[in-house]
């Protein structure tokens, strides 16, 4: 088991915005979070990771580092790409003096490879597209060797080739590290590309659990209304 | 009783007490953030965790970048100061004194507290709003994911470097101070160079220069966790950020007032 969630609880205010949630991904498989914005499905990666604290419930991972790849890259502005992949290879306690130069230099290229990335190393986030900056985001997320990887949207703000893109290297991460993986999305194509199982959150709850399959069908009326995009329907936009 | 809460929650009174309240419990919160987050920056130092790439960047950002602007403040002013006063000493006789008093001035309190004021618009302003983008942009969240403890990559280069380095710029500041005034004596007045020089030596105390220095490791140390600290806590998009970096202004601002307060109450009371 890579990753278990058990009635999850996380409240900002009065808010519950995570309500009794779980699930479990095993390793290799791809678990997709859709849903409304502002119904918690970012704020599940965050708790998995540690970013915020939970109030109640359970998350269990396997041994091994967590990597997120962020909505928007996050990448360290005043450091290079070749600096941005090693980061953590080299500021990291546990990790830093453990690697050579030549070994650093060796592991940048083969991470930018995986993400279809030469000849950049030396180049700053600033100069590149956003689609780049997110395949680096890739390299850098991977390098610790994760047993768990977190997506928070990836495909956000790109261009449809770009996502599709983007799609195919989550898939291939996956097939190269074997890790459990997480997405939350808005987007259908990297539901029905990337995801064995994927899970639907209205107001914090999980108000469907199947594969995208069984969404496209639209047996529940919560997908049904997902995939119509239609504004009738149970679920309501909270202004 | 719910009528008069009601009437009470629209009244002047009650938003005027909110208001203080919530400026109150804001400057409990940005102070508890200030303590704990210095508190763990000495515990880096004490323990010699420091980045020698990170502090060197920073060294040449705090003590290379600012150096025009400080000095240039610094020197106008000296330049101020020494046209105002320095022609009335001379008419009331004091002529001898003129070198000796822009020492003193200079050394004691210009060098330091207007290097500080430069610093804080120009480093310190930009380690907050640095910061507080990369706390809007997920940065620092990254750093998290990656294990990589925020305070010990963001903080404690930064604020070591605000100690090593104001030292330096107060020095350089001082002197160009007493050289500035040297110019602006002699020009607008008929003392020399020389005799400038001669009151400023007598006008130059051991104990005026080591207080001065103390006082400008913590002014220097004092402004860069101020704005890390402010930069790091920021919220929402860039209305947040410029909210941090106005915060660090102030209150780096009223921080070294203070320091500079109570080294003065200390030393020359």
């Amino acid at each position: 088991m890579s990753i278990e969630v058990k009635n999850l609880v996380k409240t900002f205010g009065d808010k519950r915005v995570i309500d009794d949630v779980s699930f479990k991904v095993e390793d290799g498989e791809t678990l997709a979070i859709v849903g409304f914005s502002g119904s918690g499905k970012s704020t599940i990666l965050k708790l998995i990771c540690g970013l915020i604290e939970k109030d109640s419930g359970d998350i269990i991972t396997s041994e091994g580092d967590i990597a997120m790849v962020f909505q928007y890259s996050a990448l360290f502005d005043s450091l290079n790409v070749a600096d941005n992949i090693t980061f953590a290879l080299t500021e990291r306690k546990d990790l830093r003096k453990k690697y050579t130069q030549e070994e650093l230099n060796s592991i940048v290229t083969k991470k930018l490879e995986l993400v279809g990335l030469q000849g950049i190393e030396k180049k700053f986030p600033s100069e590149l597209s956003g689609g780049m900056q997110k395949r680096v985001s890739f390299a850098r997320a991977i390098v610790t060797e994760p047993k768990t990887i977190l997506y928070d949207e990836p495909t956000a703000g790109l261009d449809p080739i770009s996502s599709t893109l983007i799609e195919d290297y989550i898939v291939r991460l996956k097939e190269e590290t074997h890790a459990a993986s997480i997405v939350v999305t808005h987007q259908m194509s990297t539901i029905t590309r990337t995801a064995n199982k994927l899970i639907m959150l209205y107001d914090g709850r999980i108000v469907f659990a199947g594969t995208p399959k069984e969404m496209l069908r639209q047996d529940n009326e919560y997908t049904k209304q997902f995939v119509t995009a239609s504004l009738e329907g149970p679920m309501r936009m909270i202004a | 009783m719910s009528t008069l809460s009601k009437y009470y929650k629209q009244s002047a009174t009650y938003k005027i007490l909110k208001a203080i309240s919530a400026e109150a419990y804001d400057f409990l919160d940005t102070l508890g953030e200030i303590a704990k987050n210095g508190f763990i920056t000495l515990g880096y130092l004490l323990t010699g965790q420091v980045s020698i790439k990170e502090l060197i960047e920073q060294c040449s950002r705090f003590g290379v970048s600012s150096l025009p602007i400080t000095l240039s403040i610094v020197g106008m002013t000296s330049i101020i100061v020494a046209s105002q006063v320095a022609s009335e000493m001379v008419k009331q006789g004091g002529g001898n004194f003129v070198g000796m008093m822009m020492t003193v001035l200079i050394v004691r309190e210009v060098g330091a507290i207007m290097s500080g004021f430069a610093i804080i618009s120009m480093i310190g302003s930009s380690l907050a709003s640095e910061l507080a983008t990369m706390r809007v942009t997920e940065q620092i969240d990254a750093l998290k994911v990656l294990k990589v403890d925020p305070i010990r990559y963001l903080f404690v280069p930064r604020v070591l470097s605000g100690i090593l380095m104001m030292p330096v710029v107060v020095i350089i500041a001082s002197i160009v101070g007493v050289l500035t005034g040297a110019v602006t004596t002699a020009m607008t007045t008929d003392l020399g160079y020389r005799a400038y020089f001669d009151s400023a030596w007598l006008g130059l105390y051991m104990k005026d220069l080591s207080v001065s220095l103390i006082k400008s490791l913590f002014f220097g140390g004092t402004i860069a966790l101020i704005s890390c600290a402010c930069g790091y806590t920021a919220s929402g998009g860039a209305k947040g950020v410029g909210l941090a970096t106005t915060k660090a202004v102030v209150w780096s601002f009223v921080a070294i007032v203070i320091w500079d307060m109570i080294f003065a109450i200390a030393f020359f009371f």
